[in-house]
This record gives C-alpha cells, structure tokens and sequence, in this order.
C-alpha cells in the first residue's frame, strides 16, 4: 500500500473499528483462561477478549477498500479527512463510554 | 515474566511520549521571543520530520506490549476493579483500548504527511500528531494509574 492509499486507509479503519465493536463484528475471540482463539462465541470456557478481533476486521476491511479505491480518487481526497473523520471517531467512542461513568 | 513485560512496556511508553511531545509541541505555531530561546523553545527545536518512523515504530511496538499484557488485566485485574464496584476504572481503560486501537489505523496516514518533501498539508500533519499525542497520553496516564490504583485508592 503506497501514498494517498495510507490515507484512505486512516479514514475507513477507525469507522470501522466502531462499527465492529459496536455490532460485535470481531474477526476472533481470546479466551485468555483457555488460551484458546475461537471464530465464534464459545461458552464455558471463561472470559473473551474481543479488542484484538475488532482490530482484525478494521485492519482486514480498511485494507481491502484502501486497495479498491481507484488511486486517482484517493489522490484527490482532501487531506482534512484523515483527521476529522477519525477526530469524529474518537468523540462518538467517548460519549458511548460515558455509560462507565454514570 | 509478566513483570518483565509490564516495565519493558512501561520504558516503550517513556521513550514514545517524549518523542511524540517533542513532535506536537514543534508543530504549534507558537512564536517566540525576539533573541531569547526559553526551555519550551529548545523542546519544540527539533528535527520533527526525523521523529516520524520511531514514533510508528515505538508506537506499534508498545501496543503490541499492551496486548500481550492484556490477557492478565481480563483475568485478574479487571475482576478485582468489579469487585472494588470501580466501573470508572474499567472505563477509562476501555477508552485507553479504544483509543490505541484508532491509534494504530491513524498511523499509516500519520507517516505519509510527515514523509518529506513535507507537503502544504500542515493542518493535517499537526492535526494527527496532536491526536496521536492525546492517544498516547491517554494510554501512559491510565496504564498508570490503574497499575498503581490499589496503592492510590483508600
């Protein structure tokens, strides 16, 4: 992946790291009493950790549209987007954590 | 070994703030006095470009660090915060996750707009270092402090 792809890629990974912790879109779970990875829910066998398979999905998908999108568009883009998109991330990740602190 | 991990993530950290505080703090547009270089002056007087790859390098490294130790916070360290009724604890560090995980997508964007020639996109280089920068103090403040909360709260 070479220059404004990297861009496209910043935009895209931290909505999608979002969306994949919202909707629980993990590509894997750790069960770190078992250490154990599992595709899917697995019961029984202790607590999960989820964040390294939300990581996954962003990174996987980030990667696969960075490389769809036709070079000259990502050229084009403008630059503010690689830090507003994910500057809106980060704020729309704070307010659903106020739930820790009510 | 999980002792030796957690300091060698802890010394990774050190060396990424001050790198990334020197980098935001040369970024500001700050002027200064005319003849005089104060100690802020020679902290923001660096070869910022120069501070780029370390920081990805130094960035990535410690995170991965925090990934290995997290397993150890799942199991032992955050049921006690449950157990001490400290769902304040718990969120700060789930936003500590959240935030490095973003962190680590913003990278490849970050290293582009500081790669030289550097470019008239000055905005956005600032801007994504300042990010970075919040990020990783965000991430040394709450590592922590939740490292150290048994001995900090009453």
């Amino acid at each position: 992946m070479k220059g404004p792809r990297l861009k496209i890629f910043s935009i895209v990974f931290g909505v999608i790291y979002v969306a994949a912790f919202y909707f629980d879109l993990a590509l894997f779970r750790y069960y770190p009493a078992a250490r154990e990875f599992h595709w899917t829910r697995t019961d029984g066998i202790g607590v999960v950790i989820l964040w390294y398979g939300w990581i996954a999905t962003a990174a996987l998908a980030s990667a696969a549209i960075a490389f769809a999108v036709p070079r000259k568009m990502a050229e084009r883009l403008w630059p503010g987007w690689a830090w507003i998109i994910p500057t809106a991330v980060v704020v729309v990740t704070l307010i659903y954590e106020r739930r820790w602190f009510v | 070994m999980i002792v030796v991990l957690l300091i060698l993530h802890g010394l990774l950290a050190v060396g990424l703030l001050g790198a990334i505080t020197h980098q935001a703090l040369s970024v500001l547009p700050l002027a200064s006095a005319k003849g005089q270089r104060t100690f802020i002056d020679r902290f923001r007087g660096v070869n910022a470009p120069a501070y780029a790859t370390p920081i990805v390098v130094l960035f990535v490294i410690t995170a991965i660090g925090g990934a290995l130790l997290y397993p150890q916070y799942r199991i032992d360290v955050r049921p006690a915060l449950e157990d001490m009724q400290n769902a304040a604890a718990n969120g700060v560090f789930e936003i500590k996750e959240h935030l490095i995980a973003i962190g680590l997508g913003l990278l490849p964007a970050y290293w582009y707009f500081w790669q030289p020639p550097l470019t008239a996109d000055a905005s956005a280089r600032r801007a994504l270092t300042w990010l970075l920068a919040f990020f990783v103090w965000w991430g040394f403040i709450v590592g922590h402090v939740l490292n150290n909360i048994r001995g900090l709260l009453p």
